[in-house]
């Protein structure tokens, strides 16, 4: 009987769909987001959240996950929060955080820190402890208040031993100067620049105004100080204040911000922001069982290294580790989530990957809304999935550069 | 559209004879092959319809027959014990010949078409082995090293010799050459490569190795050879310029079980699928109809009268030339004509 089974497995395994066919086939097993959520996401310095601690906005962002959802706080077995800047990872006031949210002492939470890719580390975290057994339902989240915890305290010191190796200190060099002699290096003008700028503010001003962020967002109410006055205030943020008219001309008059002949600015880079997000996850079967509603799922996801002085080139490199994983290629994809950290990388790592435009961003990116750094990999899951829905699309991926040099992507489908 | 039905047995494979337009064999086995007896049909179409003229008795399933191409009566099959046997329609109900070698199931059989005095086998074992028919050990052993479900000899040269595997490869070997480190491997084509001009709709990325489950030498054209698999895509390969596959003919639901090239048009394929259907594709290098080769392949009728995986198909070499015959899970053999199906153009 041993010949049999063989050979059932082997007819069994010519039955396998493949590529995009596959991904959309349900499976018990399949881990699935059954629901998805951010704060807004405000200016730093001046914003709606400008007074609120990271910690509070993680806060609303799970109270209002457990609201909309539905779910049973009990339930959630694990808490994965990426950030960037909280001393210590945030670990201790996330922890509290959850508590206060409403999640039972038996939720354990953990901090987490992969630089900009953190939420989305934190999604993927989920997904795998779920996958290899370890836990029936978590929630992957991401949050960073950049107006209070953004700076150079940020950073440890290196040591004379890391300061004096080549490699190991590229990791120090910051953000916007490598990025601008990438820039230089790779050919990426201004004016190319300026036009990828200009778009994510128009893609995100239609967005808004057609209200395509409304069902991702969680309006929080705060507490915000009005500078001019210094008067304290109760306000609820539910709309993305960085969002605003920009146009070829304007943007042209920005002066460089890391060079006096650079190309970069402040307007066609990410903006420093304020925001959290959380996404549920489980087992289709756990979801179904639970009467949960099913937004979509998560297929697989990559990590990469680059060189840390080409930081930018993260998504280029980690975007078709994770279609390989997925089976699919790129054209499948209906929608990327890449992150806009600097519109240099981005429109590179477009251009080289040859990813139509109209599947970038649809509903703009940080360039225009800003980039909570550890926020940004959980909000871009959101975003993702309720286009692909409105779209009645299935495949997306969400991608981001990582300081220091790496990059991550994951694919997702839209149900 | 005639029919015949093998009932208790699910074929595999069904062969027009290479002498009599006919004449029909079909290779089956019980429990869809997984376990118990196999059958051989021979059958002849009459003017009332498919009549068995003999069938013989196997202890295990037979994945595929192939005619010899000596003697108008003798006929190969491959067994899933890793037997190979050869009967002979005239003598009695038992082989004339056997061989066992094969480790594992042997699942096509091929007689050669130039120096017919040679057959070939293929097994899960990861074996091709080249036999002739007198003599009681095989002449030469190729190892693949991974589950090979398809081998042929060309229909153009004697000594060479190609196979498909689980692997996503599609291996030439040359007899010619020396054993040496190659066991005479000259070529080693990665199926799943992406195709050298982009086909519309399917993209440029590869979407990484499947099992190649079939393949066919073009009957016409000495260098061109299409593969089907888990994936099903069927591709055409130009040996000439191996890098990646020339077109690529999407359509097929599920994997594709066979695929034949045509003996009477150059440019036009039939295919059966798990998807339950059989296909009739061109490859688009017909120019009299417009084509010029690359990435202008697709199909151009179907045949949906199976109501279960579709496994095997053929050409009648004589006649019109249209006629074939296609069997399937659902205990049929069907002999049809494809310009009945073809879609209006």
């Amino acid at each position: 009987m041993a010949a049999a089974a063989d050979r059932l497995s082997q007819v069994a395994a010519h039955l396998k769909a493949n590529g995009k066919a596959r991904l959309l086939e349900k499976h018990p097993d399949d881990v699935v987001v059954t629901t998805a959520l951010r704060t807004a996401i405000t200016k730093g310095g001046k914003g709606g959240f400008k007074d609120t601690a990271g910690a509070d906005l993680l806060y609303g962002a799970f109270k209002n996950l457990i609201e909309r959802s539905g779910i049973d706080p009990s339930l959630v077995e694990d808490i994965a929060v990426g950030n960037v800047l909280a001393p210590g990872g945030g670990a201790t006031e996330f922890r509290a955080a959850a508590l206060a949210a409403g999640f039972s002492e038996g939720t354990a939470v953990k901090a987490l820190n992969r630089q900009c890719s953190s939420g989305l580390q934190a999604c993927v975290d989920i997904a795998n402890a779920i996958k290899a057994g370890m836990i029936e339902v978590g929630i992957g989240a991401g949050v960073e208040s950049m107006s209070t915890q953004y700076g150079p305290q940020a950073v440890t010191e290196f040591s004379e031993l890391l300061e004096n190796h080549k490699k190991a200190a590229e990791c120090k060099v910051p953000m916007g100067v490598l990025s601008e002699q990438m820039a230089k290096d790779r050919h990426i003008s201004r004016e190319d620049q300026d036009k990828f700028a200009v778009d994510s503010y128009a893609k995100a001003k239609a967005a808004q105004k057609q209200g395509l962020f409304d069902e991702e967002i969680a309006p929080l109410t705060v507490k915000w100080t009005d500078p001019k006055t210094d008067e304290e205030k109760e306000i609820t943020v539910s709309m993305d204040d960085g969002v605003r008219e920009v146009t070829t001309e304007s943007i042209a008059k920005i002066r460089p911000a890391f060079a006096k002949d650079g190309t970069i600015h402040a307007g066609n880079a990410s903006q420093i922001s304020d925001g959290a997000a959380a996404v549920l996850l489980m087992k289709r079967s756990t979801a179904e069982r639970l009467g949960q509603k099913i937004l979509g799922k998560y297929v697989a996801a990559s990590v990469v290294g680059v060189p840390p002085l080409l930081m930018g080139i993260g998504p280029w490199k980690a975007i078709p580790v994770a279609l390989e994983k997925a089976g699919i290629t790129k054209d499948d994809v209906d929608i990327y989530e890449i992150n806009e950290a600097f519109a240099s990388q981005c429109l590179w790592c477009a251009n080289e990957l040859a990813i139509p435009q109209e599947k970038i961003n649809p509903k703009g990116g940080a360039i225009a809304f800003g980039h909570p750094l550890g926020c940004t990999g959980a909000r871009q899951v959101s975003t993702l999935l309720y286009e692909l829905r409105r779209r009645g699309q299935k495949l997306g991926v969400t991608s981001m550069c990582v300081g220091t040099g790496m990059g991550m992507a994951a694919v997702w489908v839209s149900e | 559209m005639i029919e015949f039905r093998t009932q208790g047995f699910n074929p595999y494979a069904t062969k027009y004879s290479p002498f009599f337009d006919s004449r029909l064999a079909v290779s089956a086995g019980a429990n869809f092959g997984l376990v118990g007896n196999g059958r051989l049909y021979i059958l002849n179409l009459t003017a009332n319809g498919i009549q068995v003229e003999k069938y013989f008795e196997t202890q295990d399933c037979l994945f595929d027959t192939a005619w010899s191409e000596q003697h108008e009566n003798q006929i190969l099959t491959a067994g899933g014990d890793g037997s190979i046997k050869l009967f002979d329609i005239g003598v009695g109900e038992f082989p004339v010949a056997g061989w066992q070698e094969h480790g594992r199931e042997v699942f096509s059989v091929h007689w050669g078409l130039v120096d017919k005095s040679r057959f070939l086998s293929n097994s899960w074992d990861g074996t091709v082995k080249i036999w002739a028919p007198e003599r009681k050990e095989s002449l030469m052993t190729l190892p693949v090293h991974s589950c090979v479900y398809s081998a042929q000899f060309s229909p153009h040269h004697p000594d060479i010799v190609t196979c498909v595997s689980r692997d996503s490869h599609l291996r030439v070997y040359d007899l010619r050459t020396k054993a040496s480190a190659q066991n005479h491997m000259t070529l080693a084509i990665p199926i799943h490569a992406p195709p050298k001009v982009p086909a519309p709709g399917y993209g440029q990325g590869s979407v990484g190795p499947t099992e190649c489950l079939t393949h066919d030498w073009n009957k016409y054209r000495d260098s061109v050879l299409a593969t089907a698999g888990v994936d099903s895509v069927i591709r055409t390969f130009d040996l000439r310029s191996p890098a990646g596959p020339v077109n690529l003919l999407t359509g097929h639901e599920y994997a594709v079980r066979k695929v034949s090239w045509s003996p009477h048009l150059s440019d036009v394929l039939l295919s059966a699928s798990y998807d339950m259907s059989c296909r009739v594709w061109t490859d688009g290098s017909n120019v009299e109809k417009g084509g010029n080769g690359a990435g202008f392949g697709r199909e151009i009728g179907r045949m949906d009268a199976h109501t279960e995986f579709a496994m095997g198909v053929d050409w009648c070499l004589f006649g019109a030339e249209g006629w074939c015959t296609t069997c399937a899970w659902d205990e049929r053999v069907l002999v049809w004509d494809v310009r009945e199906f073809m879609r209006p153009t």
